[in-house]
């Protein structure tokens, strides 16, 4: 039997920046934790809520999350279409069958949460169901089982525990004027030492902050790869992104600011302004993905 | 999947597991002996069809193959694409020859050709079509990637309902036989079989 062989190419440059980012971030935290150790005791509690903090993330956010956007799970009765293209990508990707939800909003988007392939629920909302045909609907599927084969909301999270904790240690020390070495009696020496955290803190958030969300970006333009792969069909990804995002521009802006914290885990922010600047953005820019999409359609008419 | 795999979002698609398709070649004789479960003389393989002219034309030689080792047997093959986007290849073979072993070749000649040609990962499953005493349609299906077979049973005049409770009757009495899939989660239905 012939070597199996890939219909598509490397995504070695992607990788790249994806592990490059990942280094950075991890220098970043090390020269933080380096400095906590030097300014020494206090920081040990702030540390301990950080934890409780980032697991309360880990196991809560997909049951808030689902709370707070109406998320309906739907047996296969109710919507056959959508657990038939899950069922078989779930064969395909080798996956248990995640629970399956819906949001009852017109916007059209969807999402996957959870921590694990075990417990997985992807979600779409009525108003890409209506609009997406089933060849893009399952890219778009494709897409979230993506997010979850790489444990994607794990590494975020994981990711951005020093970032939150950076951040925790910044507002302590704003609102209680620095005073977590204990009140009383501190000499010109600890001032100093919470001096510098402070100031650390703030640029280890600052930086994190903008690592993280280019970290964001690569992991989405690894899930739009990832359901090329799944799906055989790059284009149709292209396709539905373009209808998605066509329609999210036209929808009011007041379904929209509801739907703003929850920008993370759709498919497609839902924001209606361009950002400001790139950087600051947690998904890539349409026209980026389209043209690695467009990359990958072209890799595979030309494979033999 | 390795840590490196996690960290950096690489994922690609698993080819099949170790063929145990022909396993079904000696259990259908247990099922049509013992349990009155007969083969209906139709089998079908199901994958996803790249839009490529490679492709495409590994589809044209692949069935050229099949005709050619079918005319012995009176193999027909036909092909249709679902309104998921993917194809069904359906082996039928006439009435009164019902060969479940002329069918296993023939689906094991369309799903090597196709993993020779460097597409394995694209094979979705296999469909072999029974009927029991009862004239209930009962399927047997092939998960390529888990390379376990389980049984499909759509509920008589319902829409989107299987019947659960015959399905594991049907594991207790073949899983000797044919390796059946241990997770019933993965036993996933596959409505509007078109054989």
């Amino acid at each position: 039997m012939a070597k199996p062989r890939s219909s598509f190419g490397k995504d070695t440059g992607l990788q790249a920046r994806m592990l490059l980012t990942l280094f950075l971030l991890g220098l970043v935290y090390v020269v933080f934790i380096g400095v906590l150790f030097a300014a020494g005791a206090g920081a040990g509690l702030i540390v301990i809520v950080a934890l409780v903090l980032l697991l309360a993330q880990l196991f809560g956010s997909d049951k808030i999350a689902m709370a707070t956007l109406g998320v309906k799970e739907v047996s296969p009765a109710e919507e056959p279409e959508l657990h038939a293209i899950i069922e078989r990508l779930c064969v395909q990707a080798n996956l248990p069958k995640p629970k399956v939800a819906v949001i009852e909003t017109s916007m059209p988007n969807a999402c996957a949460m959870g921590k694990s392939k075990k417990a997985t629920t992807v979600c779409a909302t009525r108003g890409i169901l209506q609009l997406l045909s089933p060849a893009e609907l399952e890219g778009v599927m494709a897409h979230e089982l993506t997010h979850v084969i790489n444990r994607d909301v794990m590494v975020m999270t994981l990711a951005s525990f020093f970032a939150t904790l950076a951040s925790l240690i910044a507002q302590f020390a704003l609102f209680f004027g620095g005073g977590f070495g204990g009140g009383y009696g501190r000499n010109r020496n600890e001032e100093e030492d919470i001096m510098i955290v402070l100031l650390v803190s703030v640029i280890v958030y600052a930086i994190s902050f903008l690592l993280l969300r280019a970290l964001s970006r690569y992991r989405e333009f690894a899930a739009d790869r990832g359901s090329a792969v799944l799906t055989g069909r790059p284009s149709a990804l292209a396709s539905a992104l373009l209808k998605i995002s066509g329609t999210i521009e036209r929808v009011p802006s007041q379904d929209l600011r509801k739907a703003e914290g929850m920008s993370a885990f759709f498919i497609i922010p839902a924001r209606t302004k361009k950002s400001l600047m790139n950087i600051f953005s947690d998904h890539p820019p349409l026209e980026q993905r389209l043209a690695a999409l467009e990359r990958l359609e072209s890799q595979l008419q030309s494979a033999a | 999947m390795g840590l490196r795999d996690i960290l950096t979002g690489r994922h690609t698609v698993q080819g099949p597991a170790p063929d145990r398709l022909f396993a079904i070649t000696t259990a259908y004789i247990t099922l049509q002996s013992e349990h009155q479960i007969d083969p209906s003389g139709k089998a079908a393989i199901v994958f996803q069809a790249l839009a490529t002219s490679e492709f495409e034309s590994t589809l044209r030689d692949m069935e050229e193959v099949v005709t050619a080792t079918g005319s012995d047997s009176g193999t027909k093959v036909s092909t249709e694409d679902d309104s998921y986007g993917y194809r069904w290849m359906v082996l039928h073979n006439p009435a009164g020859a019902p060969s479940v072993e002329d069918l296993a070749v023939g689906i094991n000649a369309v799903s090597s050709s196709i993993e020779t040609a460097g597409y394995g990962e694209r094979l979705l499953c296999a469909v072999f079509a029974f009927e029991d005493a009862r004239k209930q349609r009962v399927y047997f299906i092939y998960n390529y990637k888990r390379g376990y077979w389980y049984p499909f049973v759509p509920a008589a005049g319902q829409q989107q309902q299987r019947s659960t409770e015959r399905e594991l009757q049907i594991k207790a009495q073949i899983a000797s036989e044919l390796p059946i899939e241990p997770e019933l989660e993965r036993w996933f239905p596959l409505w509007g079989i078109p054989i």
